[in-house]
């Protein structure tokens, strides 16, 4: 009897320790994320600086990191390889995202320049390009691509525009109801999920601009900034203060959260955006530990 | 003989644990402590049941004035309501800290909820900021009745006001008598705190104390039905402003149109910045858990007065909108720390990261549980997530 109520106490003591050491509570056990590869500049002299957003070119099985702080794009393979440093001739102005279309060109997000600028590859030209919507300043921050379209996040209005190629806009997805606006959106499905940082909420909108749900966080994250929808469907939110990311079912129901702070391999300074790679992989963007890891389950 | 002495003994044991324990800790208790402090128009039921012993422990304990637990526990014990209550929405300082006393006496007092005597000068006791009285003083804050605008356990505002503030105004004032005084206003009178200082100013009818030029000029230099009201307004006199707007983080957000106005009143402030109240109060509408967090951090930097000493409030090239990098915020006051301590700057990169070691490398300024407000335990920890071989 002594020796059972000893292994169950010694039980209790165990499941206690793991909980005082995070272990349990972290959810790192259960929610299955592994560490897989660093995007980095390996030569520290030459490191990223404030890297604010990724895009993952599926065809080619490339990764381009926006490299706000140096004012360059760096390009690396699968296996995270360096493959390339991109300045464009020294021409970007505190770039801050980017998409690639698919005849060569690059689509830039310049803050420096509040532009949305076209890098043609072949021909090494950077045409930046002022956006307005209805006579009014749009002041570029996201960028997604649809097709033949591009989505654009107002940083002034926090709602998304929908540009064609030739940059005339098309439809706006906003919400009146939501604070200061948008901070990040995705396009996954044909839908617009949007974040809204101060609502705590993800709404989700058609591309003609429908908007088909608002789904509540709650006080299960503190600073969202960045969103995207897993394979399965499940909504993965980065949470920058928390240093961690939060998951979501499809209803909004929360599940659990993975990753913490620090510096060390697989920990989070100042994140900044979330990218599910076409293999499975999470990326993570760290501004503060200035590269980008990339996660398994 | 032995089974008397033993009855006896248990008679004893039994008459002893049978006195009224309060009784006696009453008698205790008042042989040193003069009761005549213990009374009043209303007295707080412990103390009326003669009941020292519900809060405080004869012979020792860890809380100050031999409390039994800290103070916000022994009270939400009984006033269980509350505690749930004042969990919600934005949380007055005294309540969040569970300072319950600052406003209200323990034992007795004149007033119902034991409100202290003159509460005013608990308000005033904290908010050191405001001044007894203004040029012209808002007569509530003259009278010292705080309590007409501002609710002093919790609201689901900033400023703990106890409704919408044009609604506030109108309590008192008539829509008709004020509409007569505003007749050149360009819309449906609202807004009543975008122009008028609640508690008092130096201009007549509690006009703000610094007015924006185009208000200045007169309305009609913005509300012309041509111009926009839109940011782009603001920025064609704030060029310096757009400038900043353009780095990696800038506060451009939106509110009905114009970013500005997030923060800026368009028409009088109390200061040059013609900010919409307090900084500290604006900052924390968006970065409320931010500014929770610091406040209940065990070790955080002290001093800090407004966020703008370290933040950049329009836009920055720095990590969490900082002037500089981390050295450069903190020795703008630290001016000798990094020439004798742990080397920092641009010549000491991080292993890992090959980013910068800095004074926020180790220090969070913010908060943390740990002395010096270092981001982990300072005699091991810390350095061995850097010195591993050691």
């Amino acid at each position: 009897m002594v020796k059972l109520l000893n292994r169950g106490a010694f039980i209790v003591s165990l499941i206690i320790a793991m909980l005082s050491t995070g272990c349990l509570a972290e959810g790192k056990t259960v929610s299955g994320w592994a560490w897989q590869r660093v995007l980095k500049q390996d030569r520290f002299q030459d490191a990223m600086q404030m890297p604010t957003a990724m895009f993952v070119d599926a065809e080619k099985g490339h990764y381009y990191v926006v490299d706000s702080g140096r004012n360059r794009l760096l390009s690396f393979n699968r296996q995270g390889e360096l493959l390339n440093i991109f300045n464009a001739g020294r021409a970007l102005q505190t770039p801050f995202d980017m998409v690639k279309t698919g005849v060569g060109g690059i689509w830039v997000v310049e803050k420096g320049k509040n532009s949305l600028s076209y890098i043609d590859l072949k021909a090494r030209t950077v045409t930046p390009a002022t956006l307005y919507f209805k006579g009014t300043l749009v002041y570029p921050d996201r960028i997604e691509s649809a097709g033949s379209m591009l989505y654009v996040l107002d940083k002034a209005t926090g709602s998304i525009i929908s540009y064609d190629s030739d940059l005339v806009a098309k439809t706006r997805f906003s919400c009146s109801d939501c604070g200061t606006g948008f901070v990040d959106f995705k396009i996954h499905g044909k839908r617009i999920w949007a974040l809204d940082q101060q609502g705590k909420a993800v709404y989700r909108f058609r591309l003609d601009g429908t908007r088909e749900a608002v789904i509540q966080l709650g006080d299960t994250v503190n600073f969202p900034v960045s969103l995207d929808i897993g394979p399965s469907g499940y909504i993965y939110v980065l949470d920058r203060h928390a240093r961690d990311v939060a998951v979501y079912d499809k209803g909004g129901v929360f599940k659990y959260r993975f990753l913490g702070k620090g510096i060390s391999r697989g920990q989070l300074y100042y994140p900044v955006e979330i990218r599910f790679d076409p293999w499975g992989g999470l990326c993570v963007v760290d501004e503060g530990n200035a590269r980008v890891e990339i996660f398994t389950r | 003989m032995r089974n008397s002495v033993l009855v006896m003994f248990l008679l004893i044991v039994v008459a002893l644990l049978s006195v009224d324990r309060s009784q006696a800790a009453d008698v205790s208790c008042f042989k040193c402590h003069d009761p005549a402090r213990f009374t009043g128009k209303v007295v707080h039921k412990p103390v009326a049941d003669a009941r020292c012993d519900v809060c405080h422990n004869p012979h020792v304990a860890r809380y100050k004035g031999l409390l039994r637990q800290r103070q916000d526990v022994l009270c939400y014990s009984c006033h269980r309501q509350q505690e749930k209550a004042f969990a919600r929405g934005v949380v007055h300082d005294p309540v969040a800290r569970g300072n319950c006393s600052a406003c209200h006496a323990p034992h007795a007092g004149s007033r119902k909820g034991l409100i202290r005597d003159d509460p005013a000068a608990d308000c005033f006791a904290c908010h050191k900021e405001l001044p007894e009285k203004y040029q012209v003083t808002h007569r509530p804050y003259a009278e010292g009745r705080c309590m007409s605008c501002h609710r002093p356990h919790q609201a689901d505002n900033l400023q703990l006001l106890a409704g919408d503030s044009d609604h506030l105004c109108l309590s008192c004032h008539e829509l008709a008598e004020l509409e007569k005084g505003h007749e050149d206003f360009p819309s449906k009178l609202k807004n009543c705190l975008s122009c008028h200082n609640p508690h008092g100013s130096e201009r007549a009818g509690l006009i703000r104390n610094v007015l924006h030029q185009p208000f200045k000029d007169g309305c009609g230099s913005c509300h012309d039905g041509s111009a926009g009201l839109g940011m782009a307004n603001c920025l064609k006199c704030h060029p310096d402003v757009q400038e900043q707007m353009l780095a990696p983080h800038s506060h451009l957000s939106q509110t009905n149109g114009n970013s500005c106005l997030n923060c800026h009143s368009p028409h009088a402030g109390d200061d040059d910045n013609l900010l919409k109240g307090p900084e500290r109060l604006l900052c924390a509408s968006c970065h409320g858990q931010t500014m929770a967090g610091y406040r209940q951090s065990r070790y955080r930097h002290s001093d800090i007065q407004d966020c703008s000493g370290c933040h950049e409030v329009h836009g920055s090239r720095n990590l969490a909108m900082l002037k500089g990098d981390g050295n450069g915020v903190c020795v703008q006051c630290h001016e000798t720390q990094g020439k004798f301590t742990h080397p920092v700057g641009p010549g000491v990169l991080d292993r890992f990261t090959g980013q910068m070691v800095t004074c926020v490398s180790c220090h969070n300024p913010m908060g943390t549980e740990f002395e010096y407000h270092l981001v982990r335990e300072g005699k091991k920890a810390l350095c061995i997530v850097c010195h591993r071989a050691y």
